[in-house]
């Protein structure tokens, strides 16, 4: 939280350039990261080790680990290795050609050329509530997907900054990112659900007097942490995907250069209170605007926004009329 | 011991290796962003005729575009002949130079605004102008890069070693005139709406 309540201080004391914004975004994203390996890498130690005193072997065995990592990682490893086909096979898009939708087709185009990437594919959801997600596990695979309710709706400039944002997602491996926690999330929440099960049904064996007070401190230590942890585990995640928004938003601002755009497009998105069909919570972070999102306000809505993927959009114009 | 020796010694010399190996791999892209340039010059030169022979019948009355848009394909062409990167991107800003001109006919004359291949043509020559704006951008950009990391410790003690000199990019006496037309050219979709 101390970190962006001080972003949001230094926003109203001076005016930042992009290269500020992306560089204390950096650094910003770098230590939500980085705390969030730390934590993930001890509450995994503790579990481990709680497990290994429930189960009377000496602690630090790796068996249970070894299967969380295993099955958590089998379904996330394949979500992402196939993200641009089962995406688009869910959510029921077509490719955009290059007649029908010129806009949208040219505009990414450019984008790519800007960015020296390659082409992301493009393909079209015929949704009118407006929204654009990019997914694809590097560059060669990059896909942007765009509702129809979008492209009706923006100008050719906002499409850009849209674009943009989603290109930045591309450019900065955010799938990968939000894959590799979305794994490291399900360990913990698999182990932790493990730990509490054993309680239940294999618990009761005496064979912890032997262990001494440690191992009862471990054991206490071990269920606070099987039921806290998948929850803070869980909020880390969505912290960090609201980062990657503002970093995506800043992204936009660089390769566009016109952050006018980029808000116009925002407040477009914001008077659109539609839910997206399409949508599913294993998307939802890479969307340009939360496709679930509703108007909440006050107290209820900074607790909400806790368990959001998504910035709310008034941060995000703010963050962009600093830069403006 | 020996480690407290070896082990910041290694950390050294695989910072030298990365940046020695960005400076390298950022001049073969730089290099590539120039032909990418000259790759998108060609397209606007051969798609400028093209949209010249579909849009003849609907703007027979405006010969002047014509005449500027075989200017500016002649241009292109002579400076892509040439290879010399200014020429390029001197002939790259004079058809975003001509959009504000051409458009200024086709509002003037609701009939020619109506009709879809003028349009098109609008569209086209739009993006054409967009691409090159945006290849050059690429090139500005990442000699911007390379020029910042030269020049900023410690990578510029590499860059020093191995004798990494700036590099030029593009000249910016063109690019005030150029950043003006392409805000221009944002404007475009919404005349379209109307």
């Amino acid at each position: 939280m101390g970190i962006f309540l001080c972003s949001s201080t230094l926003a109203r004391l001076h005016m930042k350039n992009i290269y500020e914004v992306r560089q204390s975004n950096e650094i910003k994203s770098f230590i939500v990261i980085a705390g969030f390996f730390l934590f993930a890498a001890f509450v995994i130690y503790i579990l481990t080790q709680t497990f290994g005193i429930y189960m009377g072997y000496q602690p630090g065995g790796f068996g249970y680990l070894g299967i969380a990592l295993t099955f958590s990682g089998i379904s996330t490893f394949v979500s992402y290795y196939y993200s641009d086909k089962i995406v688009l096979s869910i959510s029921g898009a077509k490719e955009a050609d290059r007649k029908e939708y010129f806009d949208f087709y040219t505009v990414t185009e450019n984008l790519a050329i800007s960015q020296g990437l390659p082409k992301p594919k493009i393909y079209v959801i015929d949704d009118s509530a407006p929204n654009a997600f990019a997914t694809g596990r590097d560059y060669d695979h990059a896909v942007i997907c765009a509702t129809s309710g979008l492209l009706d709706k923006m100008t050719r400039s906002e499409l850009e900054a849209v674009l943009a944002h989603e290109l930045s997602h591309i450019k900065n491996y955010d799938m990968r990112l939000m894959s590799i926690v979305s794994v490291m999330v399900g360990i913990i929440a698999l182990m932790a659900d493990w730990l509490l099960r054993v309680r239940y049904f294999g618990g009761g064996r005496k064979n912890s007097d032997n262990e001494g007070s440690i191992g009862a401190i471990i054991l206490i230590l071990g269920i606070i942490f099987a039921v806290v942890s998948p929850i803070i585990a869980q909020l880390i995640r969505l912290a960090i995907s609201r980062r990657r928004e503002f970093m995506a938003d800043a992204g936009s601002v660089e390769i566009t250069r016109q952050p006018n755009s980029m808000i116009s497009a925002l407040k477009k998105l914001e008077s659109d209170t539609e839910p997206l069909e399409a949508a599913n919570k294993a998307t939802a972070h890479l969307y340009i605007v939360n496709p679930f999102r509703g108007n909440i306000k006050g107290a209820v809505s900074w607790f909400s926004g806790l368990f959001n993927t998504h910035p709310p959009i008034e941060d995000r114009i703010k963050a962009l009329e600093s830069m403006a | 011991m020996i480690w407290i020796l070896v082990i910041p010694l290694a950390l050294l010399f695989f910072y030298a290796v990365s940046v020695y190996n960005f400076f390298v791999s950022s001049k073969a892209r730089i290099k590539a962003s120039i032909q990418e340039i000259g790759n998108q010059l060609k397209r606007q030169s051969e798609l400028i005729p093209n949209l010249e022979s579909s849009a003849k019948g609907y703007l027979k009355h405006e010969k002047g575009i014509f005449e500027k848009l075989a200017d500016a394909r002649k241009a292109i062409n002579r400076a892509v002949e040439s290879g010399d990167l200014q020429k390029m991107a001197d002939a790259g800003a004079k058809l975003a130079g001509m959009l504000p001109d051409i458009k200024v006919v086709v509002e003037s004359n609701p009939e020619i605004k109506g009709s879809e291949v003028v349009q098109n043509l609008m569209n086209e020559l739009r993006d054409t102008s967009d691409k090159v704006m945006y290849a050059r951008r690429l090139l500005i950009d990442l000699s911007a890069d390379f020029n910042v990391k030269r020049a900023t410790f410690p990578s510029n003690v590499i860059a020093n070693m191995f004798g990494f000199s700036e590099v030029e990019g593009l000249k910016m006496d063109e690019a005030g005139e150029a950043t003006k037309v392409t805000r221009e050219s944002t404007k475009t979709p919404k005349v379209n709406l109307e």
